[in-house]
């Protein structure tokens, strides 16, 4: 399921004094199964980035391959509707999207539209609801009833109902406490393991790039700016700064070992890999003095 | 909601813009009002020449007053042609039934069509050089007399600019929740009506449950801060009268001197 972009662009209302420009020329590749992060300020052409790829926004020039499938300005808008069900996009406060009357039933929601049966329909819902933590008596309950954290693992279940192949993640855990976020993304890297989805997920948090991530794209202004490796990206220090970007805690923490004169190969991305330096270097020091 | 939404605030420094939004508000309904005093090719020649000239000092493109006709087109060209077909008088050309085609009814189908393209330049004018919020404030001040009928000015004023204030964000909500339903496999477009009409149900809903949760942080909002009514209450935008705004209804009102001239 490997996705391609082609010197893509859009602009909103085109042809209009309000046009705006909001891609220009961007393109790259993700591999099948990969997990992918994307950063960058907002308006930097993140969320019109992702509405192109589960074919929301048509390019207005460029193309973009999804699974083989072509996408280019003249794509007509019914051959959109195949795309929507092999990339599931979760939106930015997914839980805004629950309407139905029971929490079975609006994960249910999607596989009913794309032709399954009621009661296939029913069991898909349950399966996910249990893929996504979500307990068994909550089903029957309203969706208005829960709590922030389990509305959004309703709304995820939702999406993933449809059993899409690629999983696209707009910041899924703005606004929730530590533990919801590391339960969330918990949730995400099991997916990408276990479920074999591959993962695009549009995050501030460059904890979870360093973390979770085998290829960082840069947006800014509308154009990619960087596609690397989280390592490459987190190793340029002064390059991050100057786009007013973050280094993760980890890697800014040994960035000021760094400063007061210690040495590293490369600078750890994850505090595992931190901690096993550093305990190698203690080791080293002790050898040294006794 | 990629559409073009019409009439909407485009940012400008035109005299247009300038304008007290009491004045452009008084002129667009005053411009309304003599549009019926013409009857003649010169009178209108001259309103379209007034709307024009109107239109070139906002520095706004022509074809965005062109475009805003366009949704309104085929009420006018029904209203055009119920004119055309029904109005009797001068040489007829042409007769079918209670159908005719004479001289005055296409004389008198040009005229309406004129009339309601220079209504809707005008209107759009109005919308496009003035911010809601502006407008809302130009209602309050311009209502002020009714207060002493006790009518709830200010109270409307606000649900006016509240209002207005919220049109873009429920706008950006609807594209939301539109997008990830169509994510969801909705087909908002296609089907039959009947199809179409659930398409909504699962729109609605979410959009009603934000809604309500805004107004409820609103009003959360205003209380925390000790808002009760207009009863001496000062504002934050000011309206101030100057020389263009009095030049400017004299200027409408020698254009109607002379309407009333060209008439016949």
């Amino acid at each position: 399921m490997a996705i391609q972009l082609e010197k893509l662009s859009y602009t909103y209302q085109a042809a209009t004094p309000l046009a705006q420009q909001a891609l220009k020329d961007v393109s790259f590749t993700i591999k099948d199964q990969s997990f992918t992060a994307i950063v960058g300020h907002t308006g930097s052409g993140k969320s019109t980035l992702l509405q192109h790829l589960n074919g929301l926004l048509k390019p207005t020039s460029g193309r973009l391959t999804v699974n083989g499938q072509v996408i280019t300005p003249a794509t007509k808008n019914k051959e959109l509707a195949k795309l929507r069900q092999e990339v599931g996009f979760v939106f930015q406060f997914p839980e805004a999207q629950l309407f139905e009357e029971t929490v079975l039933k609006d994960i249910a929601f999607a596989p009913k539209n794309f032709g399954a049966t009621e009661q296939e329909a029913e069991k898909i819902a349950r399966e996910k609801a249990q893929l996504v933590n979500l307990d068994e008596s909550v089903l029957e309950r309203s969706p208005f009833e829960l709590s922030g954290g389990q509305m959004r693992r309703v709304a995820i279940a939702g999406i993933l109902a449809m059993s899409p192949k690629v999983l696209v993640l707009d910041e899924p855990t703005a606004g929730l406490d530590p533990s919801g976020r590391a339960e969330m993304m918990a949730l995400f890297k099991r997916l990408h393991e276990k479920e074999k989805l591959t993962i695009i997920l549009v995050t501030h948090q460059m904890n979870d790039v360093a973390n979770f991530a085998d290829q960082v794209l840069v947006m800014e202004s509308g154009r990619l700016l960087a596609d690397k490796t989280p390592a490459e990206l987190f190793s340029d220090p002064g390059w991050l700064k100057k786009h007013h970007l973050n280094l993760p805690q980890t890697t800014a923490f040994a960035q000021r070992l760094v400063e007061r004169g210690m040495e590293f190969a490369q600078l750890p991305l994850t505090e595992h890999e931190l901690a096993k330096v550093l305990a190698t270097k203690i080791k080293e020091a002790e050898g040294e003095n006794g | 909601m990629d559409k073009l939404l019409l009439g909407r605030y485009i940012q400008g420094d035109s005299l247009v813009h300038r304008l007290d939004p009491r004045v452009k508000m008084i002129l667009c309904f005053y411009f309304v009002l003599i549009i019926f005093l013409c009857n003649n090719w010169q009178s209108y020649l001259l309103l379209g020449i007034v709307t024009l000239l109107s239109v070139l000092l906002s520095k706004i493109d022509l074809s965005y007053f062109v475009k805003g006709v366009m949704p309104l087109i085929w009420l006018i060209l029904f209203t055009v042609l119920l004119q055309v077909f029904f109005t009797r008088g001068g040489p007829t050309y042409w007769q079918f039934g209670p159908f005719t085609l004479s001289q005055f009814g296409l004389v008198n189908g040009f005229y309406v069509f004129c009339r309601f393209v220079l209504i809707i330049f005008m209107s759009t004018l109005l919308t496009v050089t003035t911010t809601p919020l502006a407008i809302a404030d130009a209602t309050e001040s311009l209502m002020q007399p009714l207060k002493k009928l006790k009518v709830p000015v200010h109270e409307i004023a606000l649900m006016l600019s509240i209002a207005l204030r919220f049109v873009p964000t429920l706008m950006d909500e609807t594209t939301k929740i539109m997008n990830a339903q169509r994510s969801r496999g909705v087909d908002f477009s296609e089907g039959s009506l009947i199809s179409r009409i659930k398409a909504v149900i699962p729109l609605l809903i979410p959009l009603f449950v934000s809604a309500l949760t805004r107004a409820e942080d609103l009003a959360t909002a205003m209380e925390a801060r000790g808002y009760r009514g207009g009863e001496g209450r000062s504002k934050y935008r000011v309206q101030v009268w100057h020389l263009q705004d009095t030049l400017a209804l004299v200027f409408f009102f020698l254009v109607t001197l002379a309407l009333i001239f060209l008439r016949n």
